[in-house]
């Protein structure tokens, strides 16, 4: 008689999800749910309210965009990373920009995602987030990578 | 349960994934396909015939609103609800203009989404109350032009009874007012307002105080 092999389920990975726009959130979501890893604890449209709600639910790993209103998504890194130092913060954005890049590394993110590479991506860059590296999407050049996140 | 097929078009890959998403969890509803530019999106309407298209206007090789021009002529059966994180009257009237029936923002709720298909997929337009408030206050623009060409048809006597009239003066002081018979301005009031289409003296004072006969 075989008995189903019960594996202790791994800790989840508790995600916070920030973005304007609802149905971006959802693709995301959607990425994350196909995982058995991480789990969405909660999702945010504007920046206050990420600010608000990340410290009070106090996420691993807060995925945020850049365009937002009323304070935009650095002004909520820099913030989150003040206050929540062990809290992953992954800029996940369509401004393929080595000026976004580098505000995003001063601000505190420790990762940078291409909206269009999110799909491929995403996940690698949280293991490589997850494991204390820092994740920026392939198309920025290496060595000024480097350089910013020294 | 009506049963719709949805065409999905969004440069976005989380756009699109978050689309189709939203769709499929909807009992009935179903991705028939996705298109990444405004040309594919053309190609596949034609191609699968869908019952709504969920487009998004900037997208590259043929922008969204001139694939929905597009589209409405060679499918017309087709609706197109025009998805985009452009909020302005230019846009929303461009959008109307390029023939799709419903307008939404990507930051309006999924809800909001999930309704615009809806009625799409019934053949009814569908526009945030935001987006209505904003064709009204044109129409209202209008309508209150039109009124005034009504206006200019009045006579000077007729604007000076609709004025005692409007400031809650019965004919008969109105009459007296203007030192004519009552029967007289009885007259002039029916011909104001037939002038004018109005069918109250509610209306009446409705329409003095829009036209700044009197002060409200």
């Amino acid at each position: 008689m075989q008995y189903p092999v019960v594996m202790p389920s791994a800790p989840h990975v508790r995600v916070f999800l920030s973005d304007d726009h609802p149905i971006v959130r959802r693709g995301v979501r959607t990425i994350l749910e196909s995982t058995s890893e991480y789990e969405v604890c909660g999702e945010a449209g504007d920046g206050d309210q990420t600010v608000a709600l990340a410290l009070d639910l106090r996420p691993d790993v807060i995925i945020t965009d850049i365009s937002m209103s009323p304070i935009n998504g650095l002004e909520v890194t820099k913030q989150l990373h003040k206050s929540m130092p062990g809290a992953k913060i992954l800029i996940l954005t369509m401004h393929d920009s080595v000026e976004m890049l580098r505000a995003a590394a001063v601000a505190g993110a420790s990762g940078y995602l291409l909206k269009s590479d999110a799909e491929e991506l995403l996940v690698s860059a949280l293991h490589c987030l997850g494991e204390g590296h820092r994740f920026v999407s392939p198309s920025f050049d290496t060595a000024l990578v480097k350089q910013l996140f020294a | 349960m009506s049963s719709l097929k949805i065409l999905i078009a969004d440069d976005h890959d989380l756009v699109r994934k978050g689309l189709r998403m939203l769709v499929e969890e909807h009992p009935g509803w179903s991705v028939c396909a996705e298109a990444r530019s405004g040309r594919e999106a053309l190609e596949q309407a034609t191609q699968s015939n869908p019952d709504v298209i969920v487009i998004d206007v900037s997208m590259p090789d043929l922008n969204g609103l001139e694939a929905t021009r597009l589209i409405r002529k060679a499918c017309p059966r087709s609706e197109v609800l025009v998805i985009t994180h452009h909020d302005s009257d230019e846009m929303a009237a461009e959008v109307l203009s390029a023939g799709a029936r419903g307008y939404i923002l990507k930051s309006d709720s999924d809800e909001e989404l999930v309704h615009a298909v809806e009625s799409l997929g019934r053949h009814r337009p569908y526009f945030t109350a935001r987006v209505t408030e904003m064709f009204l206050a044109n129409r209202a623009m209008g309508a209150a032009d039109q009124a005034d060409s009504m206006r200019h048809r009045l006579t000077v006597r007729e604007v000076e009874i609709l004025q005692l009239l409007a400031e809650g003066k019965t004919a008969k002081e109105v009459a007296s007012a203007l030192g004519i018979a009552t029967k007289t301005s009885d007259t002039h009031r029916t011909n104001i307002m037939r002038k004018l289409n109005l069918h109250s003296i509610a209306e009446l004072v409705r329409y003095a105080i829009r036209n700044k006969v009197v002060e409200p």
